[in-house]
């Protein structure tokens, strides 16, 4: 059973507060929405889960297992992957390779042609399966964000972070991603999604969770976070003529 | 024999070249030759294992030359400062090790042959002929040069870790420079500038091919060469094929990606410092046997701007391009020194100086129009020339199955 702890994170650049004493909690496979507006502090909230940045104080818990003070290789190998909101493929290398350095950091055990095959599955879900030799640079920027998805199936993680996957991607290719989405999430993976794009959150998320000026300001069912009128104001701002009341 | 085949076969023709070359070559200038190419083998190592750990890794290091010079002077001060005798000196600082002493010489500097005599040589004038000391083992020495310059890898690899780009380029630049002004100002231990002598590779000559070749005879220190940059490339190959290529590709790409797939970049990172230091060393080592002297002009940055540049003309993501490259250029340089006359207007071209602007108009050339040199896109259209044809005829099946399906 996955179980995701986060209890009372805070991080500090400087003297910007970017995370507000955040604590929330991950069960089983959910599929969580991560929303706020620009600068809320969802990007340092999942640098901060991956390892890329240390917490100035609180804790993360995987599986039991405290995760917030390992490098970020260490917590990919305890089970919590991510992608990023600029795709970050390795654009010297071809589509398959890319897919096999998960694959081979992990070492679970399995022999260069069973890797090489669960690869080609990959891709062949992917649909682009006919790209495996090219570089990753010669692929458009929505196959590049398919790819990152590859490279996190090929992780096996019980955790996964997408950061902004549809941004800038063909509606033929968000398909795609939301098939994926509803596959990895189905085979027992527990998402937490972060975008924009809301009609996307809605219509995948049956929880989400907001952040503002790095505050976790809701934490509910979509239908409740839509109408919380801290979320509302968050988003859309105060009315002057309600300031005064 | 396919499309993709023609690398491997020419990369045989061309160790069969080599390997019959100094059979089959008969020219006046045949010692100048042969010393060009074994130079050429040396930065052959040099440009490969840079190539490797800048091309590949991504870790566009200046520190290459100071591996290098840490080999060459490890073995050199080894096998100047350190023999066994059967008797004790009771001079120099000496251990008993069985019946034999290991006796250190005390340093005197570059007066060593002219004014003052160390502490081992009065000691044989002493003896009078009677005892005879040993030098100790060129091989060992070698062994030595190898392991100070992983061990020096493993430093600068875990020094060098925060840092990217410009920043790690610099930093090795320094680490250098360094190494060379204390080689240069230690002159009681180094002699600085007038050099450290070396034994030769084979000091008492060696038997080959049923023939005996003196100390001075250039074919003994060609396939000694040859074969060290065999082993180097074979050893590149092998690690650019397997995991460890991989990820170190992927760190050059991007490292927070990497490490965010469990890629642990720090352990790749460092052991492809060591790995690419110790074949520096390894060169650096063998080649010092081979000259007989090393003096720190070895580790200046213009020797690192050549290793740098023949990587870069010849492509600097292929090992193979790089060594073949490195041959080429050495070769051509080489070449280029004659100097000649311009008849009509009566000028004498000083070739010594103006093949150095050829070689920067090349290095100019390549950088501006072909970004991964002009050997390296070669293989490339043999290996991967194939690629987009397999693609498209992929995705035209995979349309056509989408169609009638």
């Amino acid at each position: 059973m996955i179980n995701l702890v986060v209890k009372d994170l805070n991080k500090n650049f400087g003297g910007l507060h970017v995370l507000k004493g955040v604590s929330f909690e991950i069960n089983g496979p959910e599929l969580i929405g991560l929303i706020g507006p620009n600068g809320a502090g969802k990007t340092t909230l999942t640098n901060v889960l991956d390892g890329a940045i240390k917490p100035n104080s609180g804790t993360v818990y995987l599986d039991g297992i405290r995760i917030d003070q390992l490098q970020p290789f260490e917590v990919a190998r305890h089970g919590l992957g991510r992608t990023f909101q600029v795709t970050r493929s390795f654009r010297r290398m071809t589509v398959l390779e890319n897919l096999l350095v998960p694959a081979l950091a992990l070492d679970q055990g399995l022999s260069r042609p069973e890797i090489h095959d669960k690869a080609m599955e990959v891709l062949e879900f992917l649909t682009v399966d006919h790209l495996r030799n090219e570089f990753a640079q010669s692929l458009s920027g929505g196959q590049q964000k398919l790819l990152e998805l590859g490279r996190l199936l090929m992780l096996n993680p019980d955790v996964i972070i997408l950061d902004e996957p549809f941004a800038g991607v063909h509606p033929k290719l968000m398909e795609i991603i939301y098939k994926y989405i509803e596959r990895v999430n189905n085979d027992g993976t527990a998402i937490i999604l972060i975008s924009h794009q809301m009609d996307s959150i809605f219509s995948l998320c049956k929880r989400l969770l907001v952040l503002n000026y790095g505050d976790l300001i809701a934490d509910g069912t979509p239908d409740v976070v839509k109408n919380d009128p801290t979320v509302i104001e968050a988003y859309l701002g105060v009315d002057e003529d309600d300031e005064g009341h | 024999m396919t499309k993709q085949q023609t690398p491997l076969i020419m990369g045989i023709v061309i160790i069969l070249f080599f390997a019959v070359f100094p059979f089959v070559y008969t020219g006046t200038n045949y010692p100048y030759v042969m010393h060009i190419i074994i130079a050429g083998f040396y930065y052959a190592i040099l440009t490969s294992s840079w190539s490797m750990l800048s091309g590949y890794g991504g870790q566009f290091s200046f520190g290459h030359m100071g591996f290098t010079g840490i080999g060459a002077y490890t073995t050199a001060l080894f096998c100047h400062y350190i023999y066994l005798s059967p008797e004790a000196t009771n001079i120099c600082t000496e251990f008993s090790i069985g019946s034999q002493y290991l006796v250190f010489v005390n340093p005197i500097g570059i007066t060593s042959s002219t004014l003052v005599q160390d502490c081992l040589r009065e000691a044989l004038t002493i003896w009078d002929g009677s005892v005879q000391v040993t030098p100790m083992p060129v091989w060992l020495g070698i062994i030595l040069g190898i392991a100070m310059g992983g061990l020096f890898g493993l430093l600068i690899g875990l020094l060098v870790l925060p840092l990217r780009a410009a920043y790690l380029a610099l930093f090795t630049l320094g680490f250098t420079e360094i190494l060379r002004a204390v080689i240069s100002s230690e002159l009681a231990i180094t002699r600085g500038q007038a050099g450290l002598e070396l034994p030769m590779l084979f000091e008492n000559g060696i038997n080959l091919f049923g023939k005996h070749y003196d100390k001075t005879d250039k074919i003994p220190p060609y396939f000694v060469m040859f074969f060290l940059l065999l082993i180097c490339l074979g050893i590149l190959y092998w690690l650019a094929q397997s995991k460890f290529g991989l990820f170190i590709r992927a760190l050059r790409e991007d490292q927070d990606a990497a490490a965010a797939l469990g890629v642990n970049t720090t352990k790749y990172k460092i052991m492809l410092f060591v790995i690419t230091s110790m074949m520096a060393a390894a060169a650096g080592a063998f080649f010092a046997h081979y000259i007989g002297i090393i003096s720190p002009n070895n580790l200046m940055i213009l020797q690192m701007s050549l290793v740098v540049s023949m990587a870069v003309i010849a492509g600097i993501e292929n090992i193979f391009a790089a060594a073949i490259g490195a041959i080429i250029i050495e070769f051509t340089l080489e070449m280029l020194r004659s100097s000649f006359d311009i008849p009509i207007i009566g000028i004498e071209v000083d070739m010594t100086i103006w093949r150095l602007v050829v070689f920067g108009a090349l290095l100019m050339i390549t950088l501006r129009l072909s970004r991964n040199g002009i050997i390296a896109p070669i293989i490339t259209y043999f290996s991967r020339g194939h690629v987009a044809e397999e693609t498209v005829a992929k995705r035209k099946t995979s349309n056509a199955n989408e169609e009638s399906a």
